[in-house]
């Protein structure tokens, strides 16, 4: 008879807490909106109390509507739920402070109580509601079936486990077959982009591989379309390894296999790799046993899927490319062999110092320091020299894959990238000087800055959430990248006009345009400003010059509602007319998720107008409406005065609109974005 | 729905002027049928102006020649009773009252409720047994009445002292209250606290009263009973000191009598030996601190605010009162009280409510604030608590163990 007892027990705690909930609904509803605040503690607190309680997720679903009435939301983002942005729920419910993941869950539960009609809210219908938590949910899957980690045990102690029942309660109230469709639109969305780094995809596509075998679940028969092919990238991507029986055996299976089973093996794989960008560890171990029987080597192409050149390129320096097989490529490194692929079809090989770069990356001995980093974070097997030849291969192929992780060194991913794309040897250079030297020394303006000597970067912690190479050389480049800011202090006007060119390399243009002052940080000269930006980049206005280098340029983030976020580092790539013939920004951020929406129409796409993978667009005015910086060639001067005035006065319009509102004070460092990850 | 407008006022009933800002008395009175004006420094200008709160703007110094300004220009507006809500506003309620319902003796009523020597003489007129009492303009005065006090328990040289209390004139509760018990913790004191009233110290059962009057008489009388003074208080008290509601009655019609009150609020404190004899502390004549009133609502529903203007509203009608008020313990619902917490450490770096006090059925709320500085600064006098924890729940002996326990828990780590 024990369990009842407890359970009526606990039934009885409820009750009385919901009682208590109510008392204070009811005092905070009769309280006019001036005083509402004086009234909302004892609510946040009975509502921490009921949501903590088996059942008390759905006892305040029940109240929504009273606690929407009663003001609860009044004077906060949640007043107006059709602002609201699924990605920024996880934040807010992983925050440290408790009244924040209350009013979270309690707004969830209340998008819960307009979903089911329970609840006709004036603003917002049930089918976006609905909506809203299918994204939510297929956003925070991991909270659906994982313990709460260390890191927000620590943080958040018992919260932890509200947030759990609430999420557990969601996702039996919205059904898991809707999550199960976004979440696998969420993955595809964020792979098109082609991130180096896929743990986070990974493990969600494994989670739901697993969910969908549990015997509990019955998934409706169109539910979770696209999933398969995600599933089978890594787990059965082919006929000798379709239902995940184990390397071994797996590789058993390639021994016996005759020339055309193997050449079939090795398409299947290529294609599930070009096709989802994810590898699967199987993949790896195929490529490893082609190299072991010198009769195989012709099929190392097409495992790897190699365009023309990329073959060429094979052909050309083989001995490199199975000596970088041999060393980087291991089942739990799998996901360089698409690096790979792409570095030969990049053709970089045939610029003259990659080579030798590679083999010098080859024999590197790694600093104790970097050693121990390594190890750190991605274990022993493989060892850590093959994990950086790993993650060198990763960059140099997927250049505009490098994310910064959740770190404010959007400046160091962006060089990165830069690097990667524009100037590979100097990357393997910087490279070797993290990893062998445990030091870097760059110059600026003749004065050398060295990495040890440099006290701060603009990260306090060191990262740890990053690929093998930015986990190298980040907290070098953040710190010389600070220094540098730091030599600048006394100058008048923004750092970025002499920290970029140096930072960057010297292709950066050496003019300088920025529309904020640094002093009082309003917005200035913005006519001029948006005048020369057209002339240095809009091929109408520049003489139909396509961009020749990447430039650093400075953005004002802005959320969803178009208020002012913070300054941000990107780079601009092109800019070209896109399929429909609108001209467009293409360009890179250093953020690990580039689809953002900054507000008033602009949504900044992935995919589908033109972007190449891992390329961030915007029709140019709408870029241009939230660039602050740029540089350009101030020898080149372009046709300023032609652009019409009706294009300026729109951009203008769309400024004042956003970040231009009211202006925040400049001059920081670019530094203070957040990312948002998977 | 959201109320975004004030409730329907009755031009019958009364129009008063709150002295001072409270935004609980404010936000009160706006869903009461009472007309009412702010009355508050420049400061409160601002949020009454964008929040439509009638205001009118008056710096509550000393009192000078320009007192009858204020008095003349709420009698021209039409304001019928002015109703102290600090103890600093008291007086000021005395000399408006004095010129708004024509009684000049009003505010020599009042310069008695602000003086706590004064008071306790007029107390002893009329028969109210207080304590021994004295004021001291120095330390040689502290010095010599710790003596005489002790003299007369007829202690022997050695024999530790009883303490005797120090505390301002004219300040709200615990404000500059000091407990003495050697000659040594009186050089302790600052020479600016001086002149203060000292006190002999009894040994009872410190408890207040709460007392809404209505033309002489009580109209509804609560009683609060203190955990530990300065940290506790809950309503309705337990049986055990209910048990003198009879007694504590009689005292607070004498408490009136003596001091003429007709209308308004008292708020007094008493000690009860344990032979049932009752010891006048002090007399307040406006709402009591440690959210009391807050308190009584959670308790019998009412909002005390409201039945404030009730009792000071000279148009108020006796059935009008007498069906306000609920009936006293009976009606109660439960048993509020809250507790005041102070770090109990030096170094404190974040507000962490208990999970023993945070899993406890009684517990609801808290309105403690993080701390802004690491560093605890030392407790002179009583001092102010960093916040009260509240609590609800039916049954008042669980209710004070309840208290007591918070005593022992750190809420700041």
């Amino acid at each position: 008879m024990k369990p009842t007892v407890d359970v009526s027990g606990e039934a009885a705690t409820l009750d009385k807490r919901v009682t208590s909930l109510d008392d204070a609904i009811q005092a905070m509803a009769e309280t006019r909106d001036f005083g509402k605040h004086t009234k909302l503690r004892r609510v946040l607190e009975a509502l921490r109390r009921v949501l903590i309680q088996p059942g008390g997720a759905a006892a305040v679903q029940a109240r929504a509507q009273a606690l929407e009435e009663a003001g609860l939301f009044q004077g906060t983002d949640w007043a107006s739920p059709e602002i609201l942005v699924p990605a920024l729920v996880s934040g807010s419910l992983h925050s440290g402070d408790a009244d924040t993941v209350v009013m979270e869950a309690t707004s969830e539960l209340r998008m819960l109580a307009v979903a089911r009609g329970d609840f006709a809210h004036p603003t917002f219908p049930a089918e976006d509601a609905r909506q809203f938590l299918s994204q939510v949910l297929a956003k925070n899957l991991e909270l659906l079936f994982s313990a709460p980690s260390e890191a927000e045990r620590v943080q958040q102690g018992r919260t932890a486990q509200l947030v759990r029942a609430l999420f557990r309660h969601l996702a039996e109230e919205i059904g898991y077959d809707s999550v199960l469709d976004d979440l696998v639109d969420e993955i595809w969305r964020i792979l098109r982009q082609r991130p180096i780094q896929v743990e986070a995809a990974q493990s969600l596509i494994t989670r739901i591989a697993i969910y969908r075998n549990s015997p509990d679940v019955a998934l409706g028969v169109s539910s979770g379309q696209g999933i398969d092919r995600l599933i089978s990238s890594l787990y059965g991507t082919t006929e000798a390894c379709r239902e995940d029986p184990g390397i071994d055996v797996f590789r058993s299976r390639l021994e016996a296999m005759d020339a055309g089973g193997l050449q079939y093996e090795a398409t299947g794989f290529a294609r599930a790799m070009h096709d989802t960008g994810l590898v699967s560890p199987y993949h790896a171990e195929l490529l490893r046993f082609l190299l072991s029987e010198s009769e195989h080597l012709y099929l190392v192409g097409e495992a790897l899927g190699l365009s023309d050149t990329g073959r060429n390129c094979l052909l050309r320096y083989s001995q490199l490319v199975h000596r970088l097989i041999e060393v980087a490529v291991h089942p739990q490194t799998a996901q360089c062999i698409y690096g790979l692929a792409l570095l030969l079809d990049r053709g970089i090989l045939y610029e003259p110092p990659v080579v030798p770069a590679l083999w010098r990356q080859l024999a590197l001995e790694l600093s104790p320091v970097a050693h121990e980093r390594l190890t750190t974070v991605f274990g022993e097997t493989p060892g850590p020299r093959a994990r950086l030849v790993a993650g060198v291969l990763s960059m140099l192929g997927l250049p505009l894959g490098v994310g910064q992780g959740d770190n404010p060194t959007c400046q160091s991913a962006r060089a990165l990238s830069m690097w990667a794309y524009n100037d590979p040897d100097y990357l393997l250079q910087v490279v070797v000087w993290a990893a062998r030297d445990d030091e870097i020394l760059m110059h600026f303006e003749g004065r050398p800055i060295s990495s040890k000597d440099s006290v701060s970067g603009v990260a306090s912690t060191l990262p740890l959430d990053l690929d093998p190479v930015s986990l190298l050389v980040v907290p070098h480049l953040d710190r010389i990248y600070a220094e540098m800011g730091r030599r600048c202090a006394e100058r008048p006007g923004d750092p970025h006009r002499w920290v970029n060119p140096e930072f960057h390399g010297w292709w950066t243009g050496r003019g300088f345009h920025i529309n904020v002052d640094v002093a009082t940080g309003n917005l200035v000269d913005l006519d001029e400003f948006l005048r020369q930006f057209h002339a240095s980049y809009h091929p109408s206005y520049n003489g139909e010059q396509p961009l020749i280098h990447p430039q650093p340029a400075g953005v004002a983030v802005t959320d969803s509602a178009a208020r002012y976020v913070g300054w941000h580092a990107i780079t601009i790539l092109r800019v070209a007319p896109d399929p429909q013939d609108v001209m467009r920004v293409y360009f890179f951020n250093p953020n690990n998720d580039s689809g953002q929406d900054w507000g008033d129409g602009v949504v900044v796409s992935t995919a589908g107008n033109g972007e190449r993978f891992g390329e961030a667009s915007l029709p140019f005015d709408q870029f241009a409406s939230r660039l602050y910086i740029f540089h350009s060639d101030p020898l080149e001067h372009g046709e300023p005065e032609r652009v019409p005035a009706e294009d300026v006065a729109r951009i203008t319009g769309y400024i004042e609109r956003s970040w231009g509102n009211d202006r925040l004070p400049g001059g920081t460092l670019q530094a203070l974005e957040r990312p948002t990850s998977l | 729905m959201t109320q975004g407008e004030p409730a329907t006022k009755n031009p019958d009933k009364g129009y008063v002027a709150l002295l001072g800002w409270s935004l609980n008395a404010v936000e009160a009175l706006d869903r009461f049928d009472r007309r009412y004006v702010v009355v508050a420094p420049e400061w409160a200008e601002k949020y009454c102006v964008d929040h439509e709160i009638p205001y009118v703007p008056w710096n509550f110094e000393r009192l000078n020649d320009r007192s009858m300004e204020i008095a003349e220009t709420l009698k021209d507006a039409g304001v019928d009773v002015a109703i102290p809500l600090y103890e600093e506003t008291v007086e000021w309620a005395g000399a408006i009252n004095s010129v708004l319902l024509d009684n000049p003796r009003l505010y020599g009523q009042a310069m008695l409720l602000r003086d706590k020597a004064l008071m306790k003489r007029r107390a002893q007129l009329g028969g109210i047994r207080v304590g021994i009492f004295e004021e001291a303009h120095d330390r040689d005065d502290v010095i010599r009445f710790l003596k005489r006090v002790n003299q007369t328990l007829l202690k022997l040289d050695g024999d530790p002292n009883d303490p005797i209390h120090l505390k301002a004139f004219d300040k709200a509760g615990c404000l500059g209250h000091r407990v003495i018990r050697t000659p040594d913790e009186i050089d302790m004191i600052p020479e600016e606290e001086f002149p203060v009233l000292m006190e002999s110290h009894l040994d009872g059962w410190e408890f207040a009263v709460e007392a809404w009057v209505h033309n002489g008489k009580i109209k509804f009388l609560n009683i609060s009973e203190y955990v530990t003074l300065g940290y506790s208080v809950f309503v309705p008290a337990t049986p055990e000191l209910e048990r003198y509601r009879p007694q504590i009655t009689a005292q607070i019609e004498k408490l009136i009598k003596t001091f003429d009150i007709e209308f308004g609020f008292v708020h007094p404190e008493y000690f009860v030996t344990s032979d049932g004899e009752m010891y006048f502390g002090e007399v307040a004549y406006r709402p009591p601190g440690f959210k009391v009133f807050e308190l009584l609502e959670r308790a019998y529903g009412f909002n005390a605010y409201q039945a404030l203007v009730l009792a000071f509203d000279p148009k108020t009608t006796e059935e009008e009162i007498d069906a306000f008020f609920p009936r006293e313990v009976v009606d109660a619902s439960g048993i509020a009280g809250c507790f005041g917490v102070y770090p109990r450490r030096r170094v404190v770096s974040e507000l962490e409510i208990p999970e023993e006090t945070e899993d406890d059925d009684y517990y609801e709320s808290h309105d403690l604030s993080t701390p802004l500085e690491e560093t605890v600064t030392k407790r002179t006098a009583f001092g102010t608590h960093w916040g009260l924890v509240y609590f609800f729940g039916e049954d008042p002996y669980r209710m004070r163990d309840l208290l007591k326990k918070q005593e022992e828990l750190d809420f700041y780590v």
